[in-house]
């Protein structure tokens, strides 16, 4: 089980995930609604895995992605992604990004996802 | 003359009985008892159920041949039958499975072959797979570009359910082709089709939490609506077909008497 942090700049998918990820034993350190505050949680917050969403307003999650990786080379990303943005994945994936999940969610997936990335 | 033979199992007067398929260039001939010949010109649909073969055959009846044998011999056979029979078919390159429940399918590739679209379902086959989609399990068919060696390139995306997950296939062609695809498969999933004004925001959150596994009561904690607002959106998502009701479950209060019996008991347990 990890301490998650949670970046997605709808409140909606914020709880959703929250929710999964809660029902699978983790612990929600923190939140965060854009990319800047993503990467201002995680030298505050230090936790085991992100989940990172990829469009969002301020820095995407792609720079914040390069951001965190810069502060911390070992930092556990999950990208969130739609489908149709497979683009995204590999850009992420060159990036440092350690997974990848695509919108909507189903939980088990999702729970699968982190449980992998942990386990790495 | 049957260029072929193939051990299988056939229904036949609600028994299955062991018998070999003769595979000839323009027709699959069933011998005694059975004694049929069926033209793949005449088969109109093909499916698939666990390792049972289902063939429909129309001449002047109709008439559905129930097949079971080991997969190394349906691959034949539907490899054959999916190639000849009475269909919209055409060659395209394709990858099923590309995504599953959400996750891109690891080790997914392209793959050449043939689209064939039967009366129950799209069938994607190859040398080496035969993938079928039934039509009521479709759940979105779009046109939209993926990354094919590095260049964004006009593919069709069908999503279908499968086990209770959404699983995405992807079917390559050149674009003419492509967009004719897309209107026969949209034509034949036309039943599916909804508005897109049928439900309100509300509504649609409470269609993807119940999509990602949440329950009433998280449904109800994550959105902070009461139990009978979540009962009447319920209503509304069942009476469009979107959902089916898996579980009915009761909230209940104790009675006087119940009160009575736990508070005894907890001072049974205190004493």
């Amino acid at each position: 089980m990890g301490k998650i942090l949670i970046v997605d700049d709808t409140l909606f998918m914020r709880t959703l995930l929250k929710n999964i990820l809660f029902s699978g034993g983790h612990t929600i350190v923190g939140e965060a609604g854009d990319g800047e505050e993503a990467v201002a949680k995680y030298q505050e917050l230090k936790p085991d895995l992100v989940t990172m969403d990829v469009v969002m307003p301020k820095q995407n999650g792609i720079e914040a992605l390069k951001a965190i990786k810069a502060l911390d080379p070992a930092a556990r990303v999950v990208m969130c992604t739609a489908v149709g943005q497979e683009q995204m994945v590999k850009l992420a994936i060159k990036s440092g990004a350690k997974g990848y999940i695509v919108k909507p969610f189903q939980a088990p997936k999702v729970l699968e996802e982190v449980k992998n990335v942990l386990a790495a | 003359m049957p260029l072929k033979e193939v051990p299988v199992k056939i229904e036949y007067n609600n028994q299955w009985i062991v018998t070999k398929l003769g595979l000839a260039e323009d027709r699959i001939v069933i011998p005694a008892p059975v004694n049929r010949e069926i033209l793949f010109k005449t088969v109109t649909d093909v499916e698939e159920r666990k390792n049972i073969l289902i063939i429909t055959a129309k001449t002047d009846v109709e008439a559905k041949y129930k097949i079971l044998s080991v997969e190394k011999v349906l691959q034949v056979l539907k490899k054959l039958i999916l190639a000849l029979c009475n269909a919209y078919r055409l060659k395209a390159y394709f990858m099923s499975p590309a995504i599953r429940g959400g996750v891109l399918v690891k080790d997914a590739k392209w793959e050449e072959g043939s689209v064939v679209v039967v009366l129950s379902g799209i069938w994607f086959s190859s040398g080496v797979k035969q993938i079928c989609v039934p039509v009521v399990d479709v759940a979105a068919i779009e046109l939209t570009k993926r990354d094919v060696q590095a260049k964004p390139t006009d593919v069709i995306r069908i999503d279908h359910l499968e086990s209770g997950e959404v699983v995405s296939s992807f079917v390559l062609c050149p674009l003419s082709t492509l967009q004719v695809l897309y209107n026969f498969l949209k034509e034949t999933t036309k039943g599916m089709d909804m508005k897109g004004t049928e439900l309100d925001s509300i509504d649609q959150q409470v269609a993807m939490l119940v999509y990602s596994g949440m329950d009433s009561h998280a449904i109800e904690n994550m959105l902070n609506i009461p139990p009978k607002q979540l009962d009447a959106i319920y209503d509304k998502i069942l009476k469009l077909g979107l959902a089916e009701v898996v579980i009915v479950r009761r909230e209940i209060q104790l009675t006087t008497k119940g009160v009575r019996y736990i508070s005894d008991a907890t001072k049974a347990q205190t004493n």
